[in-house]
C-alpha cells in the first residue's frame, strides 16, 4: 500500500471533468471526472454497453464530447482531434480492426515511427527494438492479417509503443488469449510501465488480470462512474457485484 | 528484390527504346501511338496512385483536361515559352486538385467518387461554355517550337516516362507505406500522430499535378484539344487499363494501358463495332483474370488460374 499511494502523488497527466456523449436520445457517458496519474496503471472496467469505449473514443480524439472538458500534460484537448492528441504522447489501441492486416508486421511498427522519427535508420532501429520487446522478431516479413491471434494482439501494442507514447491506452488487450498469453502479457505492461516509464489506462474484461496489474480502477455501469479505488476496494464494492452479478433475489 | 531491380531495369531499357523511337523513327503515325501509349499509362498510374488511399478517382480526367488547357492558354493566349507553358500544367493542376481535395476528401468511397465524378463535368461544361476556351470547338494551335520540332516526340516520352518512374518512387518510399496504411486502415496511421486528411490531399495533390503535365504534353502533342477530351470517360478507360493489367503493381496499368491503346488501333478498322469488341475484352479480362496480368504469377503459384472476379 505504500507503494501504491506514491504512486498516487505521481503528477496527474489526464483529467477529465464532466465529461458527456450523447448518441442522439443514448448518453453513453455521463458526467465522468477522472485523474491518471504519472506511473500508475489505471483500470476502466464495467458491463458490456457501459461506456468504455466511447470513453476512449472521448480521450483520445476520435470522438467529441458533447460536454465537459478533457485535459492532457496541463492542456486543454477538449476540442483537439486524434492526429493532436496523439502527437502529445496520447497512443490508444484499438479493440477490433486494430492493426493493418494487409501490410508486414515491420511496416505496421515503421508506420507508427513515422511521425517521430524523421530517418530510415531510426525508423528501422525502432522497428526491431519494438518487435523484439513483444516477441515479434522473428515475424517481421508476416503479413499482419496472418498472425495468429496472440501475436496480433502483441503487435497492435507494437503499433502503440512504436509510437512513444507517454500515456499507453489499451482497449480491451487480452481479448482472445489464452492462459499463458495472458501472463505474458501482462508482463510486458509491468515492464512498460516499470522500465519504459510509460503510464497505462487499461479496459478489460479479465477481472483477474485487472486485480493483478492496476494500482487503480474506475467502474463504468450505463455511462455513469459506478465506483473508485483499489483492486481490493472495488472487489468488495457492493454495486459493483451487483453490476456484474446482477441483485440477489 | 533481385526480381524488383531485374523489372525496374527493363521497365527503363523499355522507356530507352521508346525515347530511341520516338527520336529516329520515321514513321509519325507509330511515334504518336507510342505517345498515346505512355499517356495512358500515366493516366491509369494516377488513378491508381490515389487507389493507394483507396479512393477511385474519377476527376483524373479533370486534371488531365485542366492541365491540357493550362498549357493551351499559357501557349497560344498568353503566348508563354515552351516549357513555362508545360510547368504551367503541373502547377495550376496541383493548385486546384489542393483546394479541391481539402473540401472533398473527407467524404469516402461512393461519396468522394460522384464529387469527382461530378467535378469532371462541370469543368468540362465550363470549357464548353467558355469561348475564350473555344466553347465546344476547343482551342488549337499549341506547337512546340520549331528548333525542338524534330526532338518533341522525344522529350513528351521523356516527361510521361519520368513521371511513371517518379510515381514509381514515391510509391516505394515511406509516404507510399503511409499511403498503403491510410487504405488499410486510417485509424492507426492517425493513433500514432499522422495527419490521414493532410496526407490524402498529398497523394492526391501528386496524382493530380503529374497528370495535369502529361495533360500539358497531350495538348502539345495533339496541337487541338477540345472538351469531349476530357470527359468522365477518360478516367473508365484509365480505371479499365489498372484493372485488365493489374491493380497490385505499378507495372499492372502500364501493361494494361499498353495492350488496350494498341487494341485500340486495331478495332478502329470494326468502324462503328469498335466499342463493343473494345468492351467485350474488357468483360472478358475482368471475368477470367481478376487480378489482372501482373496477378496471373500468383494465381499461377496457387493453381488457381481461372477464377471469379474479385470486387
Amino acid at each position: 500500500m505504500e507503494a501504491l499511494s506514491n504512486k498516487n502523488k505521481g503528477k496527474v497527466l489526464l483529467r477529465a471533468e464532466g465529461l458527456e456523449r450523447k448518441f442522439g436520445g443514448l448518453t453513453a457517458v455521463a458526467d465522468f471526472s477522472f485523474e491518471l496519474r504519472e506511473g500508475e496503471i489505471l483500470g476502466l472496467i464495467g458491463p458490456n454497453g457501459a461506456g468504455k469505449s466511447t470513453t476512449f473514443n472521448l480521450i483520445s480524439g476520435f470522438m467529441p464530447p458533447t460536454s465537459g472538458s478533457l485535459s492532457f500534460l496541463d492542456q486543454n484537448i477538449t476540442s483537439k482531434n486524434a492526429t493532436h492528441i496523439s502527437r502529445m504522447g496520447l497512443i490508444r489501441t484499438f479493440q477490433h480492426e486494430s492493426l493493418l492486416s494487409e501490410m508486414s508486421v515491420a511496416d505496421n511498427i515503421i508506420i507508427a515511427t513515422t511521425h517521430r522519427l524523421k530517418s530510415q535508420a531510426a525508423r528501422l532501429e525502432k522497428m526491431q527494438e519494438t518487435a523484439k520487446l513483444t516477441g515479434l522478431e522473428d515475424h517481421l516479413e508476416v503479413m499482419a492479417g496472418s498472425l495468429p491471434h496472440g501475436l496480433q494482439r502483441m503487435l497492435s501494442i507494437a503499433i502503440a509503443l512504436a509510437a512513444e507514447p507517454k500515456v499507453l491506452c489499451l482497449d480491451e488487450p487480452l481479448t482472445g488469449l489464452q492462459g499463458a498469453e495472458v501472463g505474458a502479457a501482462l508482463d510486458l505492461f509491468e515492464m512498460i510501465r516499470s522500465e519504459l516509464g510509460i503510464t497505462i489506462l487499461l479496459v478489460e474484461h479479465n477481472m483477474r488480470a485487472v486485480m493483478r496489474i492496476c494500482d487503480r480502477i474506475l467502474v463504468l455501469n450505463h455511462g455513469r462512474l459506478l465506483a473508485a479505488g483499489t483492486p481490493e476496494e472495488v472487489s468488495q464494492n457492493q454495486l459493483v457485484i451487483e453490476a456484474y452479478l446482477g441483485h440477489k433475489k | 528484390m533481385l526480381k524488383d531491380n531485374l523489372g525496374l531495369t527493363l521497365c527503363i531499357l523499355i522507356a530507352l527504346a521508346s525515347i530511341g523511337f520516338a527520336l529516329f523513327s520515321g514513321d509519325p503515325y507509330y511515334v504518336q501511338v507510342v505517345i498515346w501509349v505512355f499517356t495512358n499509362a500515366v493516366l491509369a498510374v494516377t488513378l491508381r496512385f490515389v487507389l493507394l488511399i483507396g479512393e477511385l478517382n474519377i476527376a483524373t480526367a479533370a486534371f488531365f483536361g485542366i492541365g491540357a488547357y493550362t498549357t493551351a492558354v499559357a501557349s497560344t493566349i498568353m503566348d508563354w515559352t515552351f516549357f513555362a507553358s508545360l510547368l504551367a500544367a503541373p502547377v495550376i493542376a496541383g493548385i486546384i486538385s489542393a483546394l479541391f481535395g481539402w473540401i472533398t476528401l473527407r467524404t469516402k468511397g461512393p461519396y468522394f467518387l460522384l464529387i469527382s465524378f461530378a467535378f469532371t463535368e462541370i469543368v468540362r461544361l465550363f470549357y464548353t461554355k467558355t469561348e475564350a476556351l473555344g466553347g465546344n470547338s476547343g482551342m488549337i494551335g499549341m506547337f512546340p517550337p520549331m528548333a525542338l520540332n524534330d526532338y518533341f516526340p522525344a522529350i513528351a516520352v521523356t516527361i510521361l516516362a519520368a513521371i511513371l518512374f517518379g510515381l514509381y518512387a514515391a510509391e516505394r518510399s515511406n509516404l507510399g507505406r503511409v499511403f498503403k496504411a491510410i487504405q488499410n486502415n486510417e485509424d492507426i496511421p492517425r493513433s500514432v500522430g499522422l495527419n490521414v486528411i493532410g496526407l490524402k490531399i498529398l497523394c492526391f495533390v501528386i496524382a493530380s499535378a503529374t497528370v495535369g503535365l502529361a495533360g500539358g504534353v497531350h495538348a502539345y502533342t495533339n496541337s487541338v484539344i477540345a472538351p469531349a477530351d476530357f470527359t468522365y470517360f477518360v478516367a473508365v478507360l484509365a480505371l479499365a487499363y489498372v484493372k485488365i493489367g493489374g491493380e497490385g503493381h505499378i507495372a499492372g496499368p502500364i501493361i494494361g494501358a499498353t495492350i488496350l491503346t494498341l487494341a485500340g488501333q486495331f478495332l478502329h478498322s470494326f468502324g462503328p463495332y469498335e466499342n463493343i469488341f473494345y468492351g467485350a475484352i474488357i468483360i472478358g479480362a475482368l471475368l477470367l483474370v481478376p487480378g489482372g496480368i501482373v496477378g496471373l504469377g500468383a494465381r499461377f503459384k496457387t493453381g488457381k488460374f481461372m477464377g471469379r472476379a474479385e470486387r
